[in-house]
């Protein structure tokens, strides 16, 4: 594999860039200048960091290590997606739940993956198993995350109409199947979007990435349209069953809705 | 003889408030109840807990004599309908809005029965399908009554129903209402109006930090 090597000057060019951007903001007074640099300082230091560890991980490659990783992002990513609920349950309510919802996710649609299209030996090799777990874990995150705060938030604006039709006798299912229809199709549309998208205006950043370090460009087409599907499922799973819990919150057993409080 | 509905001390605590503080009532088959108090002496949450929409803290409601703990709350509330303040209207046409009930129970309502509904409700069948968004005030408080008696309920619970409307549209549902009664249907109405209580014409309660007392 060949590709062009990045040095340390000629990264910190890159943060020109980020400069751009800076200049813009001050210029319109969008005030998003500190942002805008934070975010810039923090996304580089964080990638350093995991690039470090997936170093350390490639040198000494043991399952404990490369799980202990994989249990850390769920973490971090359950803890992302419950954090910013605005009418949802404390996050210690909600955390465990996304916890769930995020691993399960991953876990349906990374598992079949590595153990019948993209056979890994042995089964915890950390240069598969990382990247394309992020990437399932991320979008989990994301799906999550939309769920519970539509879900909760339209539960709370609507909740006269989800009262109106317990008191004619529906469950709860059914007296949430609108705000749940709603939340669970604006979670799923940037997947189904990207799947519709893709090659057409975004090529995605791990065939990317695999064309710009040297692999052929039909085997990095193959890997990204696992992907995609892989990420459907991610989507469909986690949404699922982050509504099913977001449910089990808004009523109690006998099918009395309750809004959350902080 | 075995009570329509029936309340036993009812305590309802919310945020460390007595909202209800042993509230109890008898309703017998084909009564017209009144509840009448002041904002804030806990009638709506008597309403909502005679629903069940209301967990109470303390006692019970019956239904037929039986404990609606013992009954699932999805039969409860088809046989229990209750209406609130300002009825939600759900989207789509008024005769959409009256199927809502028979659906969920995977029944299905016809046009003569629509339209029966309507009469019943001092609604002209003609409006059937119009958006029910459109209405006025009074009018969805009608498709609301409508709406809930598409379940053929044996008692109705209604919250405050002639607050939001004029004073006119108000007497016209409570006649509506004890029309309704006179024909069997056992109801307890909420109201902070005296007159709409005792143009009811039933048995009249009032409501008083939490408690009932029958008037004289």
């Amino acid at each position: 594999m060949s590709y062009v090597d990045i040095s340390l000057g000629r990264l910190l060019l890159s943060l020109g860039l980020i400069a751009v951007a800076v200049v813009l903001s001050r210029r319109s007074r969008l005030d998003l200048e500190v942002d805008l640099i934070w975010g810039a300082v923090r996304g580089a230091a964080q990638l350093i960091a995991i690039g470090y560890v997936l170093l350390l991980l490639f040198n000494h490659q043991r399952p404990v290590w490369v799980l202990l990783l994989l249990a850390v992002m769920v973490v971090v990513a359950a803890w992302t997606a419950s954090r910013r609920v605005e009418h949802g349950p404390p996050i210690l309510v909600l955390l465990p739940r996304a916890l769930v919802a995020i691993g399960l996710g991953a876990l349906v649609a990374v598992v079949p993956v590595f153990v019948a299209v993209v056979p890994l030996h042995p089964w915890f090799e950390a240069r598969y198993l990382v990247p394309i777990s992020g990437m399932m874990l991320s979008n989990a995150m994301n799906v999550v995350a939309l769920v519970f705060e539509r879900i909760f938030g339209s539960t709370r604006s609507e909740a006269d109409q989800v009262e109106a039709l317990l008191a004619l006798g529906a469950t709860p299912r059914q007296a949430l199947h609108r705000q749940i229809r709603t939340a669970l199709r604006a979670a799923l549309l940037p997947t189904i979007n990207g799947l519709l998208t893709v090659g057409l205006v975004a090529l995605p950043g791990m065939m990317t990435g695999q064309i710009v370090s040297g692999t052929p460009p039909e085997q990095a087409v193959r890997y990204q349209i696992v992907i995609l599907y892989q990420l459907v499922a991610v989507a469909a799973v986690a949404g699922l069953v982050a509504v099913a819990f977001a449910r089990r919150l808004l009523f109690t057993a006998r099918a009395q809705l309750v809004l959350p409080r902080k | 003889m075995t009570s329509a509905l029936e309340a036993r001390g009812l305590v309802v605590v919310r945020e460390g408030r007595r909202i209800l503080d042993g509230a109890s009532i008898v309703v017998k088959p084909g009564e017209a109840v009144a509840i009448q108090g002041p904002s804030g002496s806990g009638k709506s949450t008597f309403a909502r807990a005679l629903a069940t929409l209301v967990e109470p803290d303390e006692g019970s409601v019956l239904l037929g004599g039986r404990q609606a703990h013992r009954i699932e709350p999805t039969s409860f509330r088809t046989r229990v309908a209750f209406l609130a303040q300002q009825p939600a209207m759900f989207g789509g046409t008024v005769r959409e809005n009256l199927e809502t009930g028979p659906s969920l129970h995977g029944k299905s309502l016809a046009d003569a029965q629509a339209r029966e509904l309507m009469l019943a409700v001092g609604l002209d069948p003609s409006i059937l399908p119009r958006e029910a968004s459109t209405l006025s005030g009074g009018e969805k408080q009608r498709v609301a009554l409508a709406r809930a008696l598409a379940n053929e309920p044996e008692i109705l619970l209604l919250d405050e129903p002639t607050a939001a409307l004029d004073p006119d549209a108000g007497e016209r549902i409570v006649a509506l209402l004890r029309d309704l009664s006179a024909r069997g249907l056992s109801m307890v109405m909420v109201t902070h109006v005296e007159e709409h209580a005792r143009a009811l014409g039933g048995t009249r309660y009032r409501c008083e930090r939490g408690r009932l007392s029958e008037d004289a």
